[in-house]
This record gives structure tokens, C-alpha cells and sequence, in this order.
């Protein structure tokens, strides 16, 4: 919106944009919800073949090594022509963490499958009586030997009952304090004796995320990243990363589209007082675009967001919901309507985006944690 | 988020802090409801730093004043001017200049606009309501050479000006003028503001004027002087509500109740934090449209929503600064209640957040 494209860059898009037109099944565009594996995953595996797969990842690894402009674009075009969602925990978050934290055994053992997509990670972070307050978490690893025992339950794993591997902070010292100090980051097989998976379903009617179940599963020692209870440095060490990712203005762009195409539908269009409140969401999808440009930027300039990356996620977590909002009134009538709503303008899943978007101000950490970080650590108030 | 910017525009950015150093809420109180409520000799400072001249190509202003820099430097300036409450109408100014400079030979003003000997502000406004700043009812008649407006521009920063540039409608669409205050046929009747400063009603009855041709890579001087101002008071608004906050977070620091400061309290935080998000929001906006856009070639639609989102936001923040602050806020004595001032005049400046975001529904293609 604010980048113009240099000449080679508009080649990149227009390469990107042909190949996906090419190639992306028509079944699979335009998705609200994420499709299930066997629907999903040839795409993923398309995609690798390609060599795309991975745009930020280094090409020793796999990767694409694009610059953060063409994965600029990558997003751009993958929005554009309406591209599912894919399970992301393996390329954003355990790829990474791997990259800078993992043994050269654990990158040979697990780099190539999440390129390949030949296995499927989650992130085994929040536990029943461990949301905001993570750092409470109690899923007990004891280090017997060469190997942990790991005893515990882990929730709203997404795509668990789906995954492989799950990468979890567990505690390994009940003693420490504080209590992150005796936090470890593990590698688990999902397929070990000793677990059990159970879906849960969502008020959007799909079963995103699950919980899981850890009775004397055994890890081997070599599974474990990093340190010994060094696990919440290496948590937090890509979160910087992660909201950026998540709050890319595309997803607000594409609502933008269907709060127009239910507009135009039901005719409220035309009626001054919602083009105010149309307006007045577009300026800040604007306004996202340009914080999300500005990020990058510093990011290109090696400057490391930190703690303030909270502003970004905020802000377009908040934005998705009070665009939702509006996709609801333009519906009208028709806003609960299961499934997706045919218009002579287009077809709209109105019910389920608008629940889907109840997650984002939860997932990654709940709009009032994020608060409470850019209080004490960006705005330095007193504790 | 900070800026990345260049070592020049750090130095800059530095130069135009150290101005504001010696302006402050103090000196603008002094300011208020004096005539000029600025100091000339200050006005004139900024034109010696290079300000006023700021996006004047050095090479065909015939002067080499000119500083020919972009909106990034113009913004960062007015950034300063906004955060130290100055009262020398700097971005007006500045802006005028810019216009006065563009055609091929530049107006007679230039130099003095430029030096702050003079200065030459825009009258673009024609209602409260806000208006399409490209269908004015002022009308300009006659020859090039022998131009005459007659009409009525409201809400003129006309304290200490010299001359106007005046949008009027002619034969051939919106065109952009010049007219002197001392003109035969141009009467100004002021009000005073809440912030100290005075705005004025701009009678033109047959004035002659001169023609401000477009810039060459402009479409419409009218629509390219228009969108330069809202960028310039949006900078200036970035500039206050971020002052404001800092203001407010250094209380929510040392005020203490309930044996505690204030700012311990999680409601207060989430406030605090409330009026930064949107203070970021409105520098991104700001500082992305000003570094990817020529100063004479601003996309409409960008410069609409940067003033839509800076004057909403800086009422807002300005609002919240107040209530955190207490009783104490609600004081004269308390400068916090200034910054909400200048952001009332600002914000409502060439259009209110309500009125752009009237205009954005149809040059943004929004119903289409």
C-alpha cells in the first residue's frame, strides 16, 4: 500500500501471481476456516515443491531466502487470490527456534519434514490452570536417567489432534523462583505411549484446537532445546516474530472486501451512518498497513521489535473484531446464517468469520497481557 | 516504534527539538490573545533554520534558500512544532511557500515567505460542515495578470499574516490564488479561540489576486496545497498528543494514592496504554505516507485518512490526558489542558475528523 514495488520485485509479484493462479485448487481459495489435513496438506506439499514453502527461511535450511520484501509480496499475492491458512507452528515457530537454539542432531531430525510437510507441529504452551498467568504452568518433565517422564495436560493445542510433534514448555524445577526460572522447552513424539488427544470444538463449529493428555510419557533427553530451564528465554526469544505475522494487514483487507459485498447485498451501502463507520474502519486498515510497513522496515534494519511488537497486535487484533462487527450489521437479517451466504455480489461466510475473529484478542497472549507488557515495559509505569 | 531515518534528518530532527526547547506551554501562554499571538522574530528563526523553505527546490527558487528536501523532513519538523506547543505558524508557513515556489517562476512573495519576513497562510475553507475543497463558491473572474475573487473563506489562521492563498472556482475549474491582506476589496473579521490564537472569516468583494500555477507534477494547485496542509496538521497533531502522553505518564509516575503511584493501578495502565496505541498508529500512518510521497503529488485518499485518524486521535488522547491527570486537569493553572486546546483548533483545521471521513467514502471508492 505504502511500497512501491522496485522492477524485480514486480516480476516476483506477477511470477508469484501466475504460479498460484496455476496451481492453488479453486476449492481451496476463499476458505474462512482452515481445511482439514487430507484437503490441506497436498497443497502444503505443492508449495514445497515449488521451493516456496518456506519464504523466510535461510536456503541452507530449505528456505526460500527472500528478502522481507518478496515475503512481503509472498503474503500479498497467498491473500490476494484468497490461500488457506496452513498449520504454521513448524515454519514460524519451532523452524526458527530450532535455527538459533537446537543441536545440529535436532536440525537434521526435524528441519527437512517441516519443509517436506511430512510432519505436522504444536505448540504445547497453555494449560488448564495456565492461560495469562503461563508461567504457573505445572506439566512436569523429571529427568530420569537419558530420559523425562512427562506427566501433565496441555489445552488449546491447536491442530493437535492433527500433529505429530509438540513443542512444550514444561516444568522441570517445582522449587524455582521465579517460577520461569524452572521452565524447560521440549521436544515431544505425539505418537509416544502415554498420550491422549481430545478435540475440542470451537463456538465456530470447527475443532481447531484440542487438549492433551501426558501420563508417564517418556522423552529422551537429547529432545530437550536449549538449556535446562533455560525453556522461557527461548519462548519468548521469537514472539517478536510471531506478532508480526499475526498482524498482517491482509487478513483486515479481506474483511474490508466482504463487509462490502454484504453491503452492496443488503443495501445498507447507503446509508450515511454506516459509510461513516466503513470509513472510519478503512482509515484504520490504512493505519495497520502503515504500522505493519513500519515494522518491517525496522525489521529490515536489523533493529529488533521487542516488547512494543505488542502495539502491532493490539491494534489489528482489535481491528479484525470491529470489522467483523461491521460484516455483521451489512448482513443484516442474514448475519446468523450458518454457512456461506450467496449474493449477487459474491458469497460470504459472514457467522463463521465473525466468530472466528472472537480468538484473535485471546491467541498469543489476551489483548489485557499485552496491555499489562506495554504498561511496565514499554511505558515504564510502576508495578 | 522509532523512525528509521537518516543521519540528516536525526540532525534535523535535532535542530528543530533544540528550537522547541525555548517555546513550551509557558511561551504559549504568554501568547494568548496577544496580536500576533507568535513571535515575528521567532517566525523568522525558523525561516534562517531553512524551515519555512523546507520543500523548496533550492535550484529554481532563483535564491538558493530553498532546502528542496520532502514530507519526511517537513513532518519531522512539524513533529517538534506540535510537541513544544509553538506558536509560530511554521507548517502554514512552510506549506505556503511550497505553493508561492512552484511555478515556473516563482511568486514575488517567495523570498520574503521563506525568510519569515512575511507571512502568507492558506484560506481554503468555505463552511463549518467541510466542504469539497475542489468546488469552492469563491470565484475568481478576469485575466491572468488582471484577476478579481470575490467570496468568503472561514476559518483563516489570519494572525500576522500579509496574504492568502485562496481557492476559488474559475473557467476552467478549482484555481489557487494569491491576495494580499492590504488588498482593496479583502475585509477579515476574527474570533478568538479556546487555544489562544485567533481564526478569521476572509471577505473578498472583486480583490485582485495573482494565479498560483500548479506545480508541473501536480494535477491542481488547489488539491495539491490542500493535501500538503493536511499532512502538515496532522504532523503537528502527532506532535501534541505525544507531548500530552508523555506529560500524563510522568504523573501516573509520581502521583501516589492509596499509598501507591497511580500508575501501579491496572485501569490507569490500560488507559495509558490505550492513548499510546493510537499515538503509534497515527505516526506510522504519518511518517509511511510522508516517506513514500512527493510533496506536490499526495494521493488524496492518504492525506484524507492521516487527518481523519490524527484529529480524532489527538482529541482523544488530549481528552484522556485530562482524565488522568484528575481534578488538577481540569485547571488553567495545569498546562495538560493546553495540549487538549491546540488539539481542538488543529483537529478542526481544514476539515474535522468527521468531515474527511465524509470525503474519504467517495475518493477512497468505498460504495463503488
Amino acid at each position: 500500500m505504502f511500497r512501491r514495488d522496485a522492477p524485480a520485485e514486480a516480476e516476483f509479484r506477477m511470477e508469484v501471481r501466475t504460479w498460484l493462479e496455476a496451481n492453488l485448487p479453486v476449492a481451496l481459495r476463499g476458505r474462512t476456516t482452515r481445511p482439514p489435513p487430507a484437503e490441506l496438506m497436498p497443497w502444503y506439499h505443492t508449495l514445497s515443491r515449488k521451493g516456496w514453502i518456506a519464504p523466510h527461511w535461510p536456503s541452507e535450511y530449505g528456505g526460500m531466502g527472500a528478502t522481507l520484501n518478496q515475503q512481503i509480496i509472498m503474503t500479498e499475492e497467498l491473500a490476494r487470490i484468497g490461500a488457506p491458512h496452513l498449520p504454521v507452528q513448524g515454519l514460524n515457530h519451532i523452524g526458527p527456534i530450532l535455527m538459533e537454539f537446537g543441536t545440529d542432531a535436532q536440525k537434521t531430525q526435524h528441519l527437512p519434514p517441516i519443509i517436506a510437510g511430512t510432519v505436522i507441529w504444536a505448540q504445547g504452551y497453555s494449560e488448564p490452570g495456565a492461560g495469562s498467568d503461563l508461567a504457573s504452568l505445572s506439566t512436569r518433565a523429571t529427568l530420569e536417567g537419558d530420559h523425562f517422564v512427562v506427566q501433565g495436560h496441555k489445552i488449546w493445542t491447536t491442530w493437535a489432534h492433527h500433529s505429530d510433534w509438540m513443542f512444550a514448555l514444561v516444568r522441570t524445577d517445582p522449587q524455582a523462583q521465579p517460577r520461569q526460572a524452572g521452565i524447560s522447552f521440549l521436544l515431544i513424539d505425539l505418537h509416544s505411549p502415554g498420550i491422549r488427544i481430545r478435540p475440542i470444538k470451537t463456538i465456530a463449529g470447527d475443532d481447531e484446537f484440542s487438549e492433551v493428555f501426558f501420563d508417564g510419557v517418556i522423552v529422551p533427553a537429547e529432545n530437550l532445546v536449549g538449556k535446562l530451564h533455560d525453556g522461557w528465554r527461548i519462548a519468548n526469544a521469537l514472539l517478536g516474530h510471531e506478532r508480526l505475522g499475526t498482524s498482517n494487514p491482509q487478513f483486515a483487507l479481506t474483511a474490508l472486501e466482504q463487509i462490502k459485498t454484504m453491503a452492496h447485498a443488503s443495501g445498507i451501502m447507503a446509508d450515511p451512518a454506516f459509510q461513516d463507520r466503513l470509513a472510519a474502519a478503512s482509515i484504520n486498515v490504512t493505519a495497520l498497513s502503515a504500522m505493519f510497513s513500519h515494522a518491517v522496515e525496522l525489521t529490515n534494519h536489523a533493529r529488533s521489535l521487542g516488547p512494543e511488537s505488542s502495539v502491532l497486535k493490539i491494534f489489528a487484533s482489535e481491528l479484525l473484531q470491529t470489522l467483523n462487527d461491521l460484516l455483521i450489521e451489512a448482513a443484516g437479517g442474514h448475519a446468523p446464517t450458518e454457512g456461506l451466504i450467496s449474493t449477487n455480489f459474491g458469497a460470504v461466510d459472514v457467522a463463521a468469520s465473525f466468530l472466528q475473529s472472537r480468538r484473535v484478542t485471546i491467541y498469543g497472549g489476551s489483548s489485557e497481557i499485552q496491555r499489562n507488557v506495554l504498561a511496565r515495559r514499554v511505558l515504564n509505569l510502576p508495578s | 516504534m522509532d523512525l528509521h531515518l537518516t543521519s540528516e534528518q536525526t540532525l534535523l530532527r535535532d535542530s528543530a527539538a533544540k528550537f522547541i526547547a525555548a517555546a513550551g506551554p509557558k511561551v504559549a501562554r504568554g501568547f494568548r490573545e496577544q496580536d500576533p499571538s507568535f513571535a515575528p522574530a521567532r517566525l523568522r528563526r525558523a525561516g534562517e533554520l531553512g524551515w519555512l523553505g523546507i520543500l523548496v527546490p533550492g535550484a529554481t527558487d532563483g535564491l538558493g534558500l530553498g532546502l528542496g528536501l520532502g514530507l519526511t523532513e517537513l513532518a519531522l519538523v512539524l513533529e517538534q512544532a506540535g510537541r513544544g506547543l509553538v506558536c509560530e505558524p511554521i507548517g502554514l508557513a512552510a506549506i505556503s511557500a511550497a505553493a508561492l515556489g512552484q511555478g515556473r517562476t516563482p511568486h514575488p512573495m517567495l523570498e520574503r515567505v521563506m525568510t519569515g519576513v512575511a507571512l502568507v497562510v492558506p484560506a481554503l475553507q468555505e463552511s463549518a460542515f467541510g466542504d469539497d475543497p475542489l468546488a469552492p463558491r469563491t470565484q475568481v473572474a478576469g485575466q491572468d495578470g488582471a484577476l478579481r475573487l470575490t467570496g468568503k473563506k472561514m476559518f483563516v489562521c489570519a494572525d500576522g499574516a500579509d496574504g492568502f492563498l485562496v481557492s476559488a472556482s474559475g473557467r476552467d475549474g478549482p484555481a489557487l490564488c494569491y491576495v494580499a491582506r492590504d488588498t482593496p476589496g479583502c475585509t477579515l473579521s476574527t474570533t478568538q479561540t479556546v487555544e489562544g490564537r485567533k481564526l478569521a472569516t476572509l471577505s473578498l468583494a472583486d480583490a485582485p489576486a495573482d494565479l498560483i500555477p500548479p506545480h508541473p507534477s501536480s494535477q491542481n494547485a488547489v488539491d495539491a496545497l490542500h493535501n500538503l496542509a493536511l499532512i502538515a496538521v496532522s504532523a503537528e497533531l502527532l506532535g501534541v498528543m505525544e507531548k500530552a502522553q508523555e506529560v500524563t505518564l510522568d504523573y501516573l509516575r509520581i502521583r501516589k494514592q492509596f499509598g501507591k503511584p497511580i500508575g501501579s493501578f491496572q485501569a490507569l495502565q490500560h488507559q495509558a496504554v490505550n492513548i499510546y496505541i493510537r499515538s503509534e498508529a497515527t505516526r506510522s500512518l504519518v511518517f509511511q505516507i510522508a516517506a513514500n510521497a512527493d510533496a506536490y503529488r499526495i494521493d488524496s485518499a492518504m492525506a484524507i485518512a492521516a487527518k481523519a485518524k490524527a484529529s480524532e486521535d489527538a482529541l482523544i488522547v488530549t481528552q484522556a490526558c485530562i482524565q488522568l491527570h484528575g481534578a488538577i486537569g481540569f485547571t488553567d493553572e495545569h498546562d495538560i489542558g493546553l495540549y487538549l486546546k491546540r488539539a481542538m483548533l488543529l483537529s478542526s483545521l481544514f476539515g474535522n475528523a468527521a468531515a474527511q471521513r465524509r470525503r474519504y467514502v467517495a475518493i477512497a471508492g468505498l460504495t463503488a
